[in-house]
């Protein structure tokens, strides 16, 4: 069992890189995809839907066959890792789209009003009053995706990324034993995952303090 | 105009795929969602053990990515003796992620539904199943609706997986046609265009039953 | 209003050294209170005198730590750990309204009346109905039966809250500040139907602020404060000559209103 283990675990780093990327690119793109959602000539809002609407709407290893396949031999040659990690990437940043427009929405009216009359500019409103108390609502909902984006790197073991299912796969077809490999992933993703878990919930219960006072 | 001619050609084997997709889809959300509610009883069950392995089986379910549930089930439960073909497979691996994740989407549900209610179910002299049966579950499998929805449409998406278990569904029969022809930029657009063509509306559907909702509320 | 059932005579009630505890807090200190058949006893006193939590020992919707509830011929002993069964018979004798109604929106209003007939006294689904319209129309709502609570104002919801408790013949009624969350208009009508229920002889303990009702429909006023009980007597002495301060401080916060 331990040999198995360790022919999984080497996958661990990529799958790590994977999804920490992933959701860097998702967690950055998403703040104009939102702004440009909310606050925009309507052209800009119909088209930040429509983006965030079929990134969203198509399921993400047929963009990662898309983009690895299809782009890949037709237009420029990428790497399975970039091809994984950007396909991600660009899907995180629809949903992470969506949580920070639930956080912006979840700031009261007023403390808009409240800034505008005290004179500050747009974007002095979004960066110091706004911004700040939306981050607040959305953190919780940005944890779980990220939490779900770790399991979702998986998905870049189809296009040959070497991570944790990509070895695990392996593994079964040299020892041909096809419950063990899959078992040992499993219980990795769970371990993996309840650190992120742990750090969700107590930064959840650091922000309640915060705010309820 | 080749693209759409090609497109054309493809359609009716794409079409088949999506069928295919769409049936895995159905079974998997509705076996799914009704293991997924014995377990969420099963959460907040008096019985220690029954609450123990229905925690245990909800938090592996969710924490397990569906891609792993899937080769388990075609290539792990041969050797514990149960052999299944792809489209069972599939369909069972699906279920089981469908009721941990919706075990947890009926569980906030029935919790939401207002705890007064309850107190008053018990002063009239209702026990514990009368309760749930009469007052808790018919308000909070309602309130469950819509999140349900959400995730349905996630579970169709999620049956792309499938054809690592060579289940020929709708991208497996993209990638059959992208590698006949060296072109699996037009193919896989098209089974993209064919997702989006359920997701979407359903997408719409569901927005508009959040918003009936909330008005009822 | 309109026809009236037989009186039912009510049973007495009685809370024997009733403790409760909430982590550090304590919340009932030894709290006794007798009840005698047919008696209408209105608690008063400041927030978080324990007032609502005696009333729900009555019927155990909370447990005390310790002490004894009476309720009829139903004996029940807190610390020895109560049954599911004797909980039961217990809230078959006693009756209870909520301040925030608790009607089952997702149910008619006759539904709501006749469920727990159906369920926990076995009747059948037309005997139910029958004694639900009747109930229905002695609180003046008979046209409300086949409409949903949702569409009736929140003291027209209070007297259907009122008809469904009576739906089990109760003995006994609990009404926990049955009128705080009405207009003092809408309230009115639920005060005239308490009256009423009071005039029958049913035994109701009431936890209230409001002091009319106290005063004119009581029997008895019981004041709390802190988990205990400062003081009780008849409605004219308490409220009009109180010997405690704790009451007087009460009062003239209430009555400053």
């Amino acid at each position: 069992m331990t040999e198995v283990l360790a022919a999984i675990a080497l996958g661990v780093p990529s799958t790590v890189v994977v999804t920490a990327l992933a959701f860097a690119m998702g967690a950055v793109l998403g703040v104009p995809l939102a702004l440009a959602r909310r606050s925009g000539p309507a052209p800009l809002r119909w088209l930040a839907q429509a983006l965030i609407d079929v990134l969203r709407g198509i399921p993400p290893v047929v963009w990662l066959f898309f983009i690895y396949f299809g782009l890949g031999n037709d237009v420029v040659r990428i790497e399975p890792l970039v091809a994984g990690t950007v396909g991600l990437g660009l899907i995180a940043s629809a949903y992470l789209a969506e949580v920070y427009r639930g956080g912006l929405l979840a700031v009261h009216a007023g403390q808009q009003e409240a800034a505008e009359a005290l004179g500050l500019s747009p974007g002095t409103t979004l960066a110091r009053v706004v911004g700040p108390q939306a981050v607040r609502v959305a953190l919780p909902g940005a944890a779980t995706y990220l939490i779900g984006l770790l399991k979702d790197s998986s998905i870049v073991s189809t296009i040959g990324v070497t991570e944790m299912v990509f070895r695990a796969n392996a593994v079964s077809r040299s020892t041909g034993d096809g419950l063990m490999p899959f078992l040992v992933a499993a219980a990795l993703y769970i371990v993996l995952s309840a650190p992120l878990a742990w750090a969700s919930r107590s930064l959840d219960a650091r922000l309640r303090r915060r705010v309820a006072r | 105009m080749s693209l759409l001619a090609d497109w054309w050609e493809w359609l009716p084997s794409l079409l088949r795929g999506l069928l295919l997709s769409l049936e895995i889809a159905a079974v998997s959300i509705v076996t799914g969602v009704v293991v997924g509610m014995g377990l969420a009883l099963a959460v907040s069950a008096q019985n220690r053990l029954l609450r123990a392995v229905a925690v245990v089986v909800v938090e592996v379910g969710r924490g397990t990515p569906a891609l792993v549930v899937l080769q388990l089930v075609y290539f792990g439960l041969p050797s514990a003796g149960l052999t299944l073909a792809s489209f069972a497979a599939a369909c069972l691996a699906l279920g089981l992620t469908t009721a941990a994740y919706t075990s947890e989407i009926l569980r906030a549900g029935l919790q939401a539904v207002p705890q007064g209610e309850v107190e008053a179910s018990q002063a009239l002299g209702m026990g514990r199943r009368d309760t749930l049966r009469y007052v808790v579950a018919p308000q909070g499998v309602r309130i469950a609706v819509p999140a349900l929805m959400g995730f349905s449409i996630l579970i169709f998406q999620g049956t792309s997986l499938a054809f690592t278990i060579s289940v020929t569904e709708l991208l497996s029969r993209a990638y059959s046609i992208g590698s006949a022809t060296f072109d699996y930029l037009s193919v896989i657009a098209l089974a993209g265009l064919l997702y989006l063509a359920v997701t979407l509306p359903a997408g719409w559907f569901v927005r508009r039953a959040e918003r009936r909702m909330a008005r009822h509320l | 209003m309109s026809a009236h059932a037989p009186p039912r005579p009510g049973v007495p009630v009685s809370l024997q050294n009733l403790h409760k505890r909430y982590g550090d807090h304590v919340v009932l200190e030894d709290v006794s209170l007798d009840v005698a058949a047919g008696e209408v006893v209105a608690m008063i006193g400041p927030s978080g005198a324990g007032k609502s939590t005696a009333l729900r020992c009555t019927n155990l919707l909370e447990t005390p730590d310790g002490g004894r509830i009476v309720v009829g011929d139903q004996v029940v002993d807190a610390g020895a750990g109560v049954s599911q069964a004797d909980t039961m018979k217990l809230r078959r004798t006693a009756g209870m309204v909520f301040q925030s109604f608790n009607l089952f929106p997702h149910l008619t209003v006759l539904r709501n009346v006749s469920l727990a007939q159906e369920r926990v006294l076995g009747r059948s689904r037309r005997d139910a109905d029958a004694r639900s319209r009747e109930l229905l129309a002695r609180v003046g709502l008979e046209s409300k039966a086949d409409t949903y609570p949702g569409r009736s104002s929140g003291g027209q919801q209070q007297r259907i809250a009122i008809a469904r408790a009576l739906a089990l013949d109760p003995h006994v009624m609990l009404f926990d500040e049955p009128t705080s969350a009405l207009d003092p208009e809408l309230g009115l009508d639920v005060l005239e139907v308490m009256r009423e229920l009071a005039d029958e002889g049913m035994t109701m303990i009431v936890v209230t602020h409001e002091m009319h009702f106290a005063r004119d429909v009581s029997d008895r006023v019981v004041v709390m404060a802190d988990g205990g009980i400062v003081e009780s007597g008849p409605p004219a002495q308490v409220l009009a000559d109180p010997q405690h301060e704790r009451t007087r401080r009460f009062l003239r916060a209430v009555m400053d209103r």
